[in-house]
């Protein structure tokens, strides 16, 4: 048996040699330029605090890259099949959940990517533009369990639980890819889920009902942890509650996934 | 050469619903032979090779390559093999030698210089660094080809590999595959509806109709086959006398002006001697042997669609 990281750069061959990853990544350096220059020409002085740009900018930002990111998974699977080159990637001396895996290895580096992007622009293009403010105190919540500690702790944190959320949709998009081999549904889908999350979360805080809280979009959106609050205010829920859930959901996702690649007949 | 045959099919079953579309089919594929798969279209010979490459589940029988079977030696089977299923459908948006790197990291076996070799191979020196989008389809065919046998396998499988090459593209294809046969040893298994390509380039045929095979057939050394009969077809001054001299063969007959018998080699000989001897003149003889086109019309009743 070859090495597993050969399969992995197969598939980061088939992401990065495609003109689109570096349109995606182009936006991903642009729209933090963008937000910034609104910001100046529209106040008129660049007195923000850096910190309270970056924030905003990685938010804003945050759901740019998840919809990149479930493009690229939805064309994963479905696009090899709808362009025929599932057959000849198929028939090599590798098992289909080692191609799968790579496939997902591949776009996990590819949401980590720009994630990595997304922080090194928004950070470096704010401190250059409005220096490094010593004042952590107007982007940390009071409420915050990391209220006092150093905002790079809190940055870290935002960062760590964005990047959950984002796997989270991944790991949908790739299932849809997979057991649909459409790439337009898994993408139309995915997204929805993406954009819903926070309305059906609104939604389901309406109700006492207690299974709201093992609903996927409850869960989804750790940062309200962050500020000290928690998605469903009535629902008694944890950070290790949620991440209990949504490790629930992402074996689940991915087991689908798994099962419906590795068993189904590739014809016509 | 080894006894292991380079593909066995047992008993090879699909059933897709309550519909059986491949059923019972058991073939061998022999080391350093080019087999052909012969069928209408419908017939169930993409399935069959669909499930020889484990795109697709047997539901029931088994095949192996090289001695592993499919069902649960995936790997080592597949290590064995090079295939194009149907259109080779490669990566538009990469270029050619970026699509053969890509097949080349999934097996080990294959080196940087081997990938050259195999550019040279197919010929395709000039254009390996264009988009494969740009290809014709020719081009693309001598690619399918160059990721096939790139990791010099044992049972090369290729699924109507004339499709899209013109008359010297083929011939160059069926050159090189009986070159591979003979001299790497490498057993071809090549389907086809097309009879004519078939019979220029296989040692056997197994024809299959509506999912079953109805007959396997060597098509090279049966003309030399002294003891078979065959048709014999005498040019000769008088057909009516001919006929008279050679009474007491009762299947003697005329057709389009010529003696026509059924004889073996040595009875053919006998034959134009009586009859030069009975002062016939005789201008010509002539094996008329049926083509496979006849043979598969026979076997399949001239049906197409199965």
């Amino acid at each position: 048996m070859a090495n597993f990281w050969k399969l992995v750069q197969n598939e980061n061959m088939k992401i990065y040699r495609r003109i689109r990853a570096w349109i995606m990544l182009g936006f991903v350096v642009f729209v933090p330029v963008l937000i910034s220059a609104i910001y100046i020409i529209a106040s008129g002085d660049n007195d923000a605090n850096n910190w309270e740009m970056m924030k905003l900018e990685t938010t804003i930002l945050y759901q740019l890259i998840t919809i990149f990111t479930v493009v690229k998974a939805a064309d994963s699977v479905a696009g090899e099949f709808s362009t025929g080159t599932i057959k000849l990637l198929l028939i090599r001396p590798w098992s289909r959940s080692m191609i799968l895996l790579s496939k997902f290895v591949a776009l996990l580096l590819f949401a980590l990517l720009q994630m990595a992007l997304c922080f090194v622009v928004t950070w470096g293009l704010n401190a250059a533009l409005f220096g490094i403010s010593s004042d952590s105190s107007a982007v940390i919540p009071s409420f915050s369990p990391v209220a006092g500690e150093s905002v790079w702790v809190y940055i870290g944190l935002l960062y760590l639980y964005l990047f959950i959320a984002q796997v989270m949709i991944l790991s949908v998009a790739f299932m849809l890819s997979a057991a649909f081999r459409s790439g337009g549904l898994a993408i139309g889908l995915s997204i929805f889920v993406l954009l819903s999350g926070s309305f059906i979360t609104g939604m389901l805080s309406l109700t006492e009902k207690p299974w709201v809280k093992y609903v996927l979009f409850a869960n989804v959106d750790l940062t309200s942890y962050l500020s000290g609050s928690t998605p469903l205010p009535e629902q008694n829920m944890t950070l290790g509650f949620s991440l209990a859930v949504l490790a629930g959901y992402f074996i689940v996702f991915n087991l689908v996934s798994w099962l419906v690649f590795v068993r189904r007949d590739v014809a016509a | 050469m080894s006894l292991v045959p380079a593909a066995r099919l047992q008993d090879v079953t699909k059933r897709i619903g309550n519909r059986t579309i491949i059923d019972r089919v058991s073939l061998e594929v022999y080391p350093g032979e080019v087999f052909g798969f012969l069928g209408p279209n419908g017939s169930g010979k993409t399935t069959t090779i669909r499930m020889m490459v484990g795109l697709m589940s047997l539901t029931s029988g088994d095949i192996a390559i090289g001695g592993h079977s499919v069902k649960t030696h995936y790997a080592e089977a597949a290590a064995q093999v090079g295939a194009i299923v149907e259109n080779p459908e490669m990566y538009k948006y990469l270029t050619g030698y970026e699509n053969l790197v890509h097949y080349a990291r999934m097996n080990p076996s294959v080196t940087r210089e081997r990938i050259d070799e195999v550019i040279k191979l197919v010929g395709l020196e000039g254009r390996i660094h264009d988009k494969v989008k740009k290809y014709s389809l020719g081009m693309r065919q001598r690619l399918g080809v160059a990721q096939a046998v790139m990791h010099r396998p044992k049972l090369l499988i290729l699924d109507e590999p004339t499709n899209g090459l013109d008359p010297a593209g083929i011939r160059e294809l069926r050159d090189y595959l009986r070159q591979l046969a003979r001299e790497e040893g490498t057993s071809v298994f090549v389907s086809s509806h097309l009879l004519s390509e078939m019979e220029l380039m296989c040692d056997r045929v197994a024809i299959l109709q509506k999912g079953q095979i109805i007959d396997i057939r060597s098509i090279r050394g049966a003309e030399t086959q002294t003891s078979l009969e065959q048709i014999a077809l005498f040019e000769v001054d008088h057909p009516q006398n001919a006929l008279g001299v050679l009474e007491g063969r009762g299947d003697g007959r005329i057709e389009d002006g010529l003696l026509a018998i059924s004889a073996t080699r040595d009875q053919i000989a006998e034959t134009n001697r009586r009859l030069v001897e009975a002062g016939i003149r005789v201008y010509g003889i002539r094996a008329k042997t049926k083509s496979l086109e006849d043979q598969f019309l026979e076997v399949t009743g001239g049906e197409t669609i199965g």
